[in-house]
């Protein structure tokens, strides 16, 4: 094993008039792969209330009640702050009702402003299985 | 000469998480180490056992920011052996692309902070721009850059297409190239070597009686690597060779680690271009009847260990886990003892500790069954008199 | 008319306006390249990409808050920064810059300032000791040992490379010496060695890496400047950065022919004469790592000590032919 002196030199003198590696991020923003877990969106039309993502969720950031039992009125909170973007709820879904956007800003001053609500009647079986297809 | 006491840590620029390490220096020598743990406990294990099996894949992942498909990998083996699951070929193929892709990750991550800790800020800040590329590989594979979440039980969630292949295989001929510059960097630069060179020695038999695990035990010159050992996932159909040097100092730390790089990169284009084709994943059931299972994993650190009781519900009763860097910590005061305190933040940098997943809860007993226990009340009592008498020594 | 001038040299050129501005843009320089040779940006946003950065954490370090530590040496702890900070600027000053006379000496001007300029660069180092022993902090005290073992590495060669040009110059006026090699540059070309062993000296002196050894922040926290906080840490960054601009107008008067041309021309040449030697530092401490104290007092007596030595012959040597 031979030692160079200044063996790092050439690398460093090569960078001087490069364009620097740095993203000036808030200015300039990278792109995201498709597929990006980022804040999991509810399409309450196609929620069947079966409750799976509830029960899966690690972070128990799904929060399921009833409004009228008749009516078949039902609230969904998605609590964002908490959170851990795995997307588990995404997967186990049965009709695909929640799915993950690519939004990943998601910081704010206040943790209710995370917190995303959703009133929706729990559609018929006929409905549901059309839109199934 | 007077021998002084300087803590290093909790708090400390060297660490980035909180260990306390205490020295007793005569001038710039280190005559003797001591580490406290215990800062930054989570308890994890006991909100493990209130959590079903595929919650516990996240939290799990979530013992390491770094390492966190090694803790997943492993407790999900461990409950796939418990259920008898078969888990597809293609599965186990991308969960051990995903595992070099993280090791790859983690060492170069290791090797910028290694560079930063003995002061060598440039070549921190390129080997950080490289580790760029592999963080993109694996947010485009998985949808993140840290927590990969790939893994579930009965194999992984997410396939690959061809445009993800070639992303792969273009970001690895990338960094093939820049690895082989730093390692020779790494091996001719004379202040870097002249830090890392017969500095925290740790000879062969003390390595073992120590119980090292990971790139600190093979630095020392033990072909010791439960990928080869122990083969899980499809370690047992990749080439590689199980990477040692035999100067068993920094610098053969350093060594280790870049020559794994090199091995990954292999194994990754091995993978890529022998993809079985078929299901990746299985479906598992919630429930797991009664038993007990250890799980065995390389983790970039070193062996990680997870031992899984189930008793017949969808929850585990007892998950324990066995971080590398625990393994190594009675080895980092061996290697610090006699050293110089200029050496201190690179020999604690080379065993790459984790300091958080190693933070365990241990319940000391005596045989009297006592359980040493500080009330409250007697916390409350200690800490008046620390605040009103200067000189007052905190007992620990 | 002469107090005014006077007053002009003390107060805004070369004196403390004149060395605060310049040492800023001097330290802006100085991240803005080394950021440069990482592959980064370096400072961005305050003024001109950046140019206002150093004067803004000036500014915003003098309204932190100033905490001394309960068991430290209060007056001693408090006047440092000051007392050095003082040292810098009166050592700036008797750099060969606008207000001098060949034939007739002066304050700032006379025989033997060199002597003076290498003694007031090496009372900083006495202050950084100060400093750290008096911190009464573990890391301080460590620091504040290394800073002197250090000096007994790089004190001799630096005087021994910076002299070597005076020999053959046969002065010890800073301003003769830049005028001499004025007019005989070629026997510049001899004084290569002695150059670079005192940009590396320098290096040392300004504790860059890769002798940041004294506040080695990943070893010893903050070293000296570990319980310094506030006006005080702000008044010990500008003294570094005046040293480090005094340092290589020192090494520039003496090894690159000195700034002369009145006041514009001198300025001009002073300007890119320093900001070549700063920049051969920031190359410096981009491409090394940090040694240890052993290693530095090693290599200093090892290698650098020996190349002043042999620049020393080469100078006499040469001066016995010109004669």
């Amino acid at each position: 094993m031979r030692l160079k002196p200044a063996a790092f030199l050439p690398e460093l003198l090569r960078h001087i008039f490069k364009k620097p590696a740095t993203v000036q991020y808030p200015f300039e923003k990278l792109s995201v792969p498709g597929d990006f877990r980022g804040t999991p969106v509810l399409k309450p039309e196609l929620c069947i209330v079966c409750r799976s993502c509830v029960r899966d969720c690690p972070a128990f950031a799904i929060e399921i009640t009833e409004l009228s039992a008749e009516e078949k009125r039902y609230r969904m909170i998605i609590h964002n702050d908490r959170c851990v973007h795995c997307a588990q709820c995404a997967e186990s879904c049965p009709t695909k009702a929640i799915t993950m956007n690519n939004e990943f800003e998601i910081a704010t001053d206040s943790r209710l402003k995370l917190k995303t609500e959703y009133i929706y009647t729990r559609p018929k079986k006929a409905t549901q299985q059309s839109t199934e297809k | 000469m007077k021998r002084i006491k300087i803590p290093v840590g909790p708090q400390h620029p060297a660490l980035k998480e909180p260990i306390s390490l205490r020295m007793t220096i005569e001038g710039e020598v280190i005559k003797d180490a001591d580490i406290r743990l215990g800062y930054n406990h989570r308890g994890i294990e006991k909100l493990a056992e209130s959590k079903t099996y595929i919650q516990n894949l996240y939290l799990t992942e979530r013992i390491c920011g770094i390492c966190s498909h090694s803790h997943t990998t492993c407790f999900a083996q461990g409950v796939e052996a418990l259920l008898g699951l078969e888990v597809p070929k293609r599965g186990l193929y991308l969960r051990t692309l995903v595992a070099e892709l993280e090791r790859i990750h983690s060492h170069l991550l290791w090797f910028g902070i290694a560079a930063h800790e003995a002061g060598f800020d440039s070549l921190f800040m390129y080997t950080w721009r490289d580790r760029e590329v592999v963080m993109d590989i694996l947010e485009i594979i998985s949808g993140n850059r840290v927590h990969y979440a790939i893994n579930t039980i009965g194999g992984v969630r997410r396939d690959l297409d061809n445009s993800q292949k070639g992303r792969i295989l273009e970001g690895i001929e990338f960094l093939k190239k820049r690895t082989g510059y730093y390692t020779n960097l790494g091996t001719t630069e004379p202040t870097f070597v002249a830090r890392t060179a017969g500095i925290g020695l740790l000879p062969k038999e003390k390595a073992i009686s120590l119980c090292a695990v990971g790139p600190t035990l093979r630095a020392s010159g033990v072909p010791s690597d439960v990928r080869k050992d122990d083969p899980y996932a499809a370690y047992s159909e990749l080439p590689f060779d199980v990477c040692t040097a035999d100067t068993c100092d920094v610098l053969a730390r350093v060594v280790v680690r870049v020559k794994e790089l090199i091995e990954s990169y292999k194994m990754i284009e091995f993978i890529i271009k022998n993809l079985p084709s078929g299901d990746v994943k299985v479906k598992a059931p919630r429930r797991i009847k009664e038993g007990e299972v250890v799980s065995r994993y390389e983790a970039p650190r070193g062996e990680n260990i997870h031992y899984i009781k189930s008793n017949g519900t969808d929850k585990p009763e007892r998950l324990k886990v066995r971080a590398p860097t625990l393994g190594n910590y009675p080895a980092t005061i061996e290697m610090l003892k006699n050293g110089y305190v200029a050496d201190i933040p690179l020999i604690f940098a080379a065993i790459d500790p984790c300091i958080c997943c190693a933070e365990r809860f241990v319940e000391i007993t005596d045989s009297r069954g006592y359980r040493n226990i500080i009330t409250m009340n007697e916390i409350k009592r200690r800490y008046p008199s620390r605040h009103i008498n200067k000189d007052y020594i905190w007992p620990l | 008319m002469a107090a005014v001038k006077t007053f002009l040299y003390l107060f805004v050129y070369p004196g403390i306006l004149f060395l605060f501005v310049y040492s800023t843009f001097c330290e802006w320089f100085d991240r803005k390249l080394y950021a440069r040779l990482q592959n980064r940006i370096g400072p961005a946003y305050t003024g001109f990409a950046g140019i206002l950065q150093p004067v803004a954490d000036f500014f915003k370090l003098l309204f932190k808050e100033d905490i001394i530590p309960e068991k430290a040496d209060r007056t001693v702890f408090s006047v440092l920064p000051v007392v050095g900070l003082a040292i810098v600027i009166t050592a700036g000053l008797c750099l060969p810059l606008w207000n001098y006379d060949l034939d007739r000496s002066s304050f700032n001007s006379f025989q033997g300032d060199i002597i003076v300029v290498l003694y007031l660069l090496g009372l900083p180092t006495l202050i950084f000791f100060l400093a750290g022993w008096h911190s009464t902090n573990f890391f301080s005290t460590i620091g504040g040992v290394r800073v002197l073992t250090m000096l007994f590495g790089y004190e001799v060669p630096l005087f021994l490379a910076v002299l070597s040009p005076a020999i053959v110059a046969d002065s010890w006026r800073l301003a003769e010496i830049s005028y001499f090699y004025q007019r005989f540059p070629f026997l510049l070309l001899f004084q290569v060695i002695g150059f670079f062993v005192a940009v590396i000296a320098l290096q040392a002196k300004l504790e860059r890496t890769p002798f940041d050894i004294p506040h080695a922040e990943t070893e010893i926290v903050g070293g000296t400047f570990t319980e310094y906080s506030g006006k005080k840490l702000a008044f010990f960054r500008l003294m570094i950065d005046i040293e480090m601009v005094v340092g290589s107008g020192l090494i520039a008067s003496v090894f690159m022919a000195g700034f002369s041309g009145g006041l514009i021309p001198g300025l001009v040449r002073f300007i890119v004469k320093t900001l070549f030697v700063i920049a051969v530092l920031s190359i410096i401490r981009a491409m090394c790592s940090r040694i240890r104290i052993d290693q530095m007092v090693n290599f200093s007596w090892k290698y650098l000590t020996p190349f002043a030595v042999l620049q020393l012959l080469i100078s006499i040597f040469v001066k016995g032919i010109i004669q």
